[in-house]
């Protein structure tokens, strides 16, 4: 990671900007939602793979401002929702998809389908993310 | 599928709220699909989108607005090898890639 924004900083003019976007491990929520409301029904369970990668972006980041390569000068985390029609979608998604970064309990399975059944014509189920975005000057 | 990322369209507002794209050359380095591409390109000078998938940047190339094939360039290339000069852009967005 250090050897790739290593790269990047050398590609960047004087002063110029480097946005770091990235989703942070979280347990993230599990919601039926509608229009007007949503309800959470679980979180899901961080793998080590994912923490691992949190874990070696921020000591990346970490190391370029030791280096004096960038300096952050702003900061803020925001939710990204991933929305389905339903939990059943939602749950082929993780398992092909995310099968290595986050797992989803059986309760929080049930009680997202029990959720999601007796919630208005409109719900969809969603995971609410956590996501970064980091601004940095370049040196 | 009925999968839908991002529909209250925060990723692009927080981008816009900290990074003024206008006129600026841009590099995103992990730009997939083009998800996020496709949302701030147009008022770039340029932008040029890197991703090691190949899969991901063939879609990219077919879903790529007409109007942004000469402001958008996609390109396989590793992020610890940029195949660029130095000082070529202005900024340089990680797109989930770090």
């Amino acid at each position: 990671m250090v050897d790739a924004l290593s790269e990047i900083r050398r590609v960047l003019v004087p002063n110029g900007t480097l946005i770091d976007l990235r989703p942070f491990a979280e347990q993230w929520q599990i919601e039926v939602a509608s229009t007007n409301e949503f309800e959470e029904t679980g979180r899901v369970l961080d793998l080590p793979e994912q923490v691992n990668g949190d874990i070696a972006a921020n000591e990346a980041m970490k190391e370029v401002e030791t280096r004096r390569w960038f300096t952050r000068d702003a900061e803020e985390f925001f939710p990204f929702f991933y929305s389905w029609d339903t939990p059943s979608e939602m749950e082929e998604f993780i398992e092909e998809d995310w099968a290595d970064f986050i797992n989803v309990s059986d309760e929080t399975k049930k009680a997202t389908r029990s959720a999601w059944a007796l919630g208005n014509a409109d719900s969809r189920v969603r995971v609410r993310m956590k996501v970064l975005l980091s601004r940095w000057k370049k040196l | 599928m009925s999968l839908q990322r991002d529909p209250e369209r925060n990723e692009i507002d927080r981008l816009r709220k900290y990074v003024d794209v206008h006129g600026r050359r841009i590099l995103e380095v992990g730009c997939g699909e083009g998800r996020l591409t496709w949302k701030y390109a147009k008022w770039a000078k340029t932008t040029i989108a890197i991703d090691l998938d190949h899969d991901s940047l063939r879609v990219a190339r077919v879903d790529r607005p007409y109007d942004l094939e000469d402001q958008v360039h996609l390109a396989c290339a590793d992020s610890q090898y940029l195949p660029f000069s130095k000082e070529k852009f202005d900024i340089a967005i990680l797109a989930w890639s770090l």
